[in-house]
């Protein structure tokens, strides 16, 4: 199916609001990309104000969802969308919900780093600080790639993103035995490392959401509802519609 | 960094419109109705909004066409009607005694149901009204017809068979013509009285199409049978029933949030 599908409807206005919507979409897309961004770089250099930038973008990416939601209620009730149209609608409200919350979670990294300016340890001396960078750093790849699939409406990274979900899962697991260690050997503050096991969690959520994008776009683009299917299953199916 | 330096365009154009911020073009006062004895019209106040579509909705007999020929007082042809009350266009009494009827309907044009186009070329049904003005000019009628056809969405169709009888025409071309006619004259406020219950989809939706274009230039008023149809074209929306404007609000918020359990009712579909 090619983009320009949304916009060829007699109706101008539906064109234009579906448009507003995919673009909406990508901007608030955009958003929590460059939290990610700034959550590796903040931890990576112990970065106080761009921790706290993290924290402003979270406000206007809160209002983005609104306003998306917002949008798919006027379309619904005022151009009664069918099929691709519809399904455009569907997902965009259910991808915001994802959006604002790994923007949410983003903000337990940031918060982390914030935390530790005014502690005397550094994050890098923290357990998992390997696997948080890594699982962050992971989730912005992640989020690139479902971005780069709605925008373009096509579905071959998809399964590489839902991989990269079940990879982090593991990575976290192995983070938190570190972290558990950290706990028994006494050297660091517990509150430190409790925070450490809330930003790992967070950024494992973050991949969670990232990978519920991809099975959106393939209800967007197949109509076929993916989810709770497992990898395989689903690299079978996605390369039978290729 | 503030939360304002964030570069993102929230809402783009999707603000809401509001009655209280629209430049009038025609005005309605304590308006009554009566068909002999029968009230059909109750207490109607409401401001019509110039260059917008306006929408009356509401179940049979809910008086929404009645009010529509209020406008260009095409009532006065029903003997039995007596109308009080006030009704302005841009300040002008519409029922003053000085009024006159044909200059009234010179700047209130109305389109109805099914296309009535008259047995003429296509291109005399579009100079009609101008003829009429005793204007003759053909330099003057061939710009106005183009101008009309092209704004009906009908030119690039008809151009190279102007001088075709226009009833040869499909329904959907035929009132679009009707609406070239209609706008040829250069209304100030156009009455489409369900100008597309006698026409298939697709052509009911280039019409739609053609209403949002055309407000740019005119002030529209649209009865519809269809609430859809007046969810997809207006900017506002007004919700009559058994003769009372119940709800007279911009559209998205009348078709998202109404506000009386009537106009909640009757667009989800509970009764009617």
């Amino acid at each position: 199916m090619e983009r320009t599908e949304f916009k060829s409807h007699i109706s101008e206005q539906l064109n234009r609001n579906l448009e507003d919507l995919f673009n909406q979409v990508l901007e608030m897309g955009g958003l929590v990309e460059r939290q990610l961004e700034n959550a590796v770089t903040a931890v990576e250099n112990s970065d106080v104000s761009l921790a706290k930038e993290v924290l402003q973008i979270d406000k206007v990416i809160n209002k983005e969802e609104m306003e998306i939601d917002r949008l798919c209620a006027r379309v619904l009730a005022r151009q009664q969308p069918t099929a691709s149209d519809l399904r455009l609608i569907i997902i965009a409200i259910r991808i915001a919900v994802d959006l604002e919350r790994m923007g949410d979670e983003v903000v337990k990294t940031a918060k982390l780093v914030i935390k530790m300016a005014d502690s005397d340890v550094v994050c890098s001396e923290l357990p998992g600080y390997g696997a948080l960078l890594e699982i962050t750093s992971c989730a912005n790849t992640m989020l690139k790639k479902v971005l780069n699939a709605f925008a373009r409406l096509e579905l071959s990274e998809v399964v590489s993103v839902v991989e990269d979900e079940e990879r982090m899962d593991n990575s976290l697991k192995a983070a938190m035995v570190d972290v558990l260690a950290g706990f028994n050997a006494h050297e660091i503050a517990p509150e430190y490392l409790l925070e450490m096991v809330y930003a790992l969690r967070a950024s494992e959520r973050v991949t969670d959401h990232a990978a519920n994008i991809a099975e959106s776009i393939v209800y967007l683009v197949d109509g076929r509802d993916v989810r709770n299917m497992d990898t395989e299953k689903l690299s079978e199916l996605l390369s039978s519609i290729e | 960094m503030s939360e304002q330096n964030i570069s993102v365009a929230l809402d783009r154009d999707h603000r809401s419109l509001s009655l209280a911020e629209e430049k009038v073009a025609m005005e309605v006062k304590n308006w009554n109705l009566y068909y002999g004895t029968k009230q059909a019209l109750k207490d109607i106040n409401m401001i019509v909004p110039e260059h917008r579509v306006t929408a009356f909705i509401g179940p049979s007999g809910c008086g929404k066409s009645t009010l529509l020929r209020c406008f260009n007082r095409m009532n006065d042809l029903i003997d039995i009607v007596n109308v009080d009350g006030e009704m302005t266009l841009h300040g002008d009494d519409v029922y003053a005694k000085e009024m006159n009827v044909a200059s009234l309907r010179r700047r209130v044009g109305m389109v109805f149901q099914k296309p009535n186009p008259f047995p003429k070329t296509i291109y005399e049904n579009v100079a009609y009204g101008l003829r009429l003005q005793g204007i003759n000019d053909k330099g003057i009628l061939d710009e106005t017809v183009e101008w009309a056809l092209k704004g009906a969405g009908l030119w690039e169709e008809v151009k190279d068979r102007l001088n075709e009888n226009a009833l040869g025409m499909s329904g959907g071309q035929q009132q679009r013509l009707c609406i070239a006619r209609a706008i040829a004259i250069k209304p100030e406020v156009l009455l489409l009285d369900e100008p597309t219950s006698a026409l298939d989809p697709i052509s009911t939706l280039a019409i739609e199409e053609l209403i949002f274009e055309l407000k740019k230039e005119f002030t529209i008023l649209i009865v519809t049978h269809n609430m859809q149809q007046a969810a997809r074209v207006s900017d506002y929306t007004a919700f009559m029933y058994m003769g009372e404007l119940i709800e007279y609000t911009d559209t998205d918020s009348l078709f998202t949030n109404p506000q009386m359990k009537r106009t909640e009712d009757y667009i989800t579909g509970r009764y009617g």
